[in-house]
């Protein structure tokens, strides 16, 4: 249970000395020997690094995620505990408020800087208690990270994060009064087409960042969600009292937000806005790319869509065709038996009979017109 | 009191706990090995371009019902969630039930198959399948087993062929796209998906994967990972979380024009509630479906929520409609321990009684 004891001016030592001791217990279990940093993650990897070649691709691929996870899984317990240290029981509110104002300060600048410089990125991080910060806030990045995954694997020549951080408002208006400014000369077309691409990848960029800006706001929400629950646990006497129940109560004030804020009209079109800007990017690379190789005398898919719709319909009619056969040689199958001659005979006039009904109506027509 | 008490000890074990699950459990993803799904034995009877059409094995202490059940999966994800393992498997289950079961594996489309439309599918490759097994087994109708869209699906059949259906069962299947909760729906509302599908041809895998994914982005691609560790200990329990792994993200690409087609006139016009379904040059009408339907939901399910497929209570011509309601989500219909007790069962016995 809570109480007083656990925040009095000890607790940082011991949980220095818990750091520690952790860094030696995690190289035990691993029999490895890892570096003084952030231990658990350092001897993971560590770890990782040396039985990782033995390990199929697909297992491998699914101990980083596990891998990934964890981090992610402890430095939020890292972020909590650290920001603990030192608090006695009526200090712990505040150390708790000041790591969760940090944790909306974060979203609120990455809303401010308009993502221009990545802060959650922990590339540029400078120690370890900022690697857990960022990699914390991070976790609020997974739906982008999903996003950006997709769409590197639909557009190999087109990196999901290409545009992600290209400056936006500074240069805007100077790119659009270039982009507006008309073609010339021979290369008329090509300039267009070009321009016409710089404009689509302006509009994907702008698109994106909103999306990113309306995460960056969930993240505030979901911070100030995770406020309240830890209150109300207070209040029922019923603390948090493993690393697994924190992450959990993460996890569940992240999703229950996201459910809530996803389901609007304004994720709607926030959402279909950016779906929108890439298609609209990447058809006009389609397109460019299929002049290209037209030049080449080479086949467009453009061509090979032709080819493809005809080539169905073609396919479709033979279907159609082929079933009808089946049916009237059904048909003929289960009539009752006859002699070869009246057989061929009720064949023979079955065609024409249409024919002549045909012609018959034809003829009525022609008539008709006639007497008008 | 202070709502956070995590010892430094206690968090310790649970750090030490975690690495030494992982550090044993990496022996048994290594020996995992190759992940085999669909586990109960079949034979492919008909083949229509991608499509194969299997009938699964009988066995041979269950007495055989006379009319056969078609199984119709989505086009989304591959059909062998029905028989995914061997402890979890709705097909065994209706197997059990007396049924002859067939299933329709779509295949993978690729951008040879880009102008397929919903006709090709329904009255195509879902017509020649009806009738293949109508012809084997000499009877003019037989029972269809919708799930998900391929649910969408047969009610579309249903309605266009009532003279081949003799009892249809639909699981988790949408019919009102538009109801409050469903974020799919909400999504797809302001995607222009002409130029979707004018862009990209088919449709990626991957974008459905991403949209799935994008239901519950943070339990489904951390929190489960977390969890999963906890299992790492026992390799069985590795296999078969790999196997629903390897079933979430084996997302055949959808052939870009029935993809136009069902986003649009179903999620954002919404057209059998707005009795505007058409399949080819033909209306769909639901009234003409006339004969029994059994409509399973899942209470849970966060894909096709409970009231898109309630909605087809008094929809439909039939004078014999039953609701059955799933107390878990639009995966664990199939593969949880419940829906194997409850769900499978329920479907044989219904049939049964009708056949």
């Amino acid at each position: 249970m809570a109480n007083d004891t656990w925040f009095n001016e000890d607790w940082l030592k011991l949980q220095q000395r818990y750091w520690e001791n952790l860094a030696d217990m995690s190289r035990k279990a691993m029999g490895l020997e890892a570096p003084r940093q952030n231990p658990w993650e350092a001897a993971m990897d560590q770890w990782w690094q040396a039985v990782s070649p033995a390990a199929s691709d697909p297992s491998k691929q699914f101990m980083n995620r596990l891998m990934e996870q964890g981090k992610a899984y402890f430095a939020t317990v890292e972020r909590f505990t650290r920001g603990l240290a030192g608090a006695d029981g009526s200090a712990g509110w505040d150390a708790l408020n000041k790591t969760l104002d940090e944790m909306q300060r974060g979203f609120t600048d990455a809303l401010s800087s308009g993502f221009g410089a990545n802060p959650f990125a922990a590339g540029g991080s400078t120690g370890a208690a900022e690697d857990a910060m960022h990699r914390m806030l991070g976790f609020w990045e997974m739906p982008l990270d999903n996003w950006q995954r997709m769409m590197s694997s639909m557009t190999p020549a087109m990196p999901g994060d290409l545009l992600r951080n290209m400056p936006h408002e500074q240069v805007k208006e100077n790119f659009d009064r270039m982009l507006s400014a008309p073609g010339l000369g021979y290369t008329r077309e090509e300039q267009a087409q070009y321009q016409d691409l710089m404009r689509r990848g302006m509009d994907y960029q702008r698109a994106f960042q909103d999306y990113m800006g309306f995460f960056a706001k969930l993240g505030i929400k979901s911070v100030e969600r995770l406020r309240d629950f830890v209150q109300s646990r207070a209040s029922e006497g019923k603390p948090i009292d493993s690393a697994r129940d924190l992450y959990d109560s993460w996890v569940s004030c992240c999703e229950t937000v996201y459910a809530e804020d996803v389901n609007t009209p304004e994720y709607a079109r926030i959402h279909g806005q950016l779906v929108n800007a890439q298609m609209a990017l990447k058809n006009r690379m389609s397109v460019m790319v299929d002049e290209t190789l037209g030049a080449l005398n080479m086949p467009t898919r453009s061509e090979l869509r032709t080819l493809q719709d005809r080539m169905q319909e073609t396919r479709r009619e033979n279907k159609r065709l082929r079933r009808e056969i089946d049916s009237i040689r059904r048909q003929i199958a289960e009539r009752p038996a006859a002699s070869p001659a009246r057989a061929a005979a009720a064949e023979a006039p079955a065609a024409p009979k249409k024919k002549a009904a045909a012609r018959k109506k034809t003829a009525a027509k022609a008539g008709a017109r006639a007497e008008r | 009191m202070f709502p956070i008490d995590i010892r430094p000890d206690k968090l310790g074990e649970e750090m030490l706990d975690y690495s030494r699950k992982l550090g044993h459990g990496m022996e048994n993803l290594i020996n995992a090995g190759d992940i085999d799904t669909g586990v109960t034995p079949k034979d492919a009877v008909y083949h229509d371009d991608k499509l194969t059409l299997y009938r699964y094995r009988r066995p041979s202490d269950v007495a055989q019902q006379k009319v056969p059940l078609l199984v119709v999966y989505a086009l989304v994800n591959r059909p062998y969630m029905t028989d995914i393992q061997e402890n979890r498997s709705t097909v065994k289950g209706l197997l059990g039930t007396g049924q002859d079961v067939y299933l329709i594996d779509w295949g993978y489309p690729d951008q040879a198959d880009r102008a397929l439309t919903l006709d090709d599918y329904i009255n195509g490759y879902l017509d020649g399948c009806v009738d293949h097994i109508r012809e084997t087994h000499g009877l003019d109708k037989i029972n269809i087993l919708g799930i998900c869209q391929g649910g969408s699906f047969s009610l579309m059949y249903t309605a266009l062929h009532p003279n081949k259906v003799q009892n249809l069962v639909t699981m988790v299947t949408p019919v009102d796209f538009k109801t409050p909760d469903n974020m799919l729906s909400n999504w797809v509302q302001n995607i222009d998906v002409d130029l979707a599908v004018d862009t990209m041809g088919n449709i990626p895998g991957e974008i459905l994967n991403w949209t799935f994914l994008s239901l519950k982005p943070f339990s489904l691609t951390g929190q489960k990972y977390v969890n999963m560790v906890d299992l790492l200990d026992d390799p069985d329990k590795v296999k078969n979380f790999l196997r629903m792994e390897k079933w979430i993200f084996d997302s055949p690409d959808q052939a870009g024009e029935t993809f136009r087609q069902f986003i649009k006139d179903y999620y954002q016009n919404n057209a059998f509630m707005e009795g505007k379904a058409r399949v080819g040059d033909r209306p769909v009408d639901l009234k003409q479906i006339t004969c029994p339907v059994l409509n399973i939901y899942a209470q849970q399910d966060h894909l096709v929520p409970p009231a898109s497929s309630k909605a087809l209570n008094g929809m439909t011509g039939s004078e014999d409609y039953t609701e059955l309601a799933f107390p878990g989500g639009h995966i664990g219909i199939y593969v949880s321990g419940k829906a194997q007790k409850e769900v499978t069962p329920a479907i044989g016995n219904w049939l049964n009684e009708r056949s």
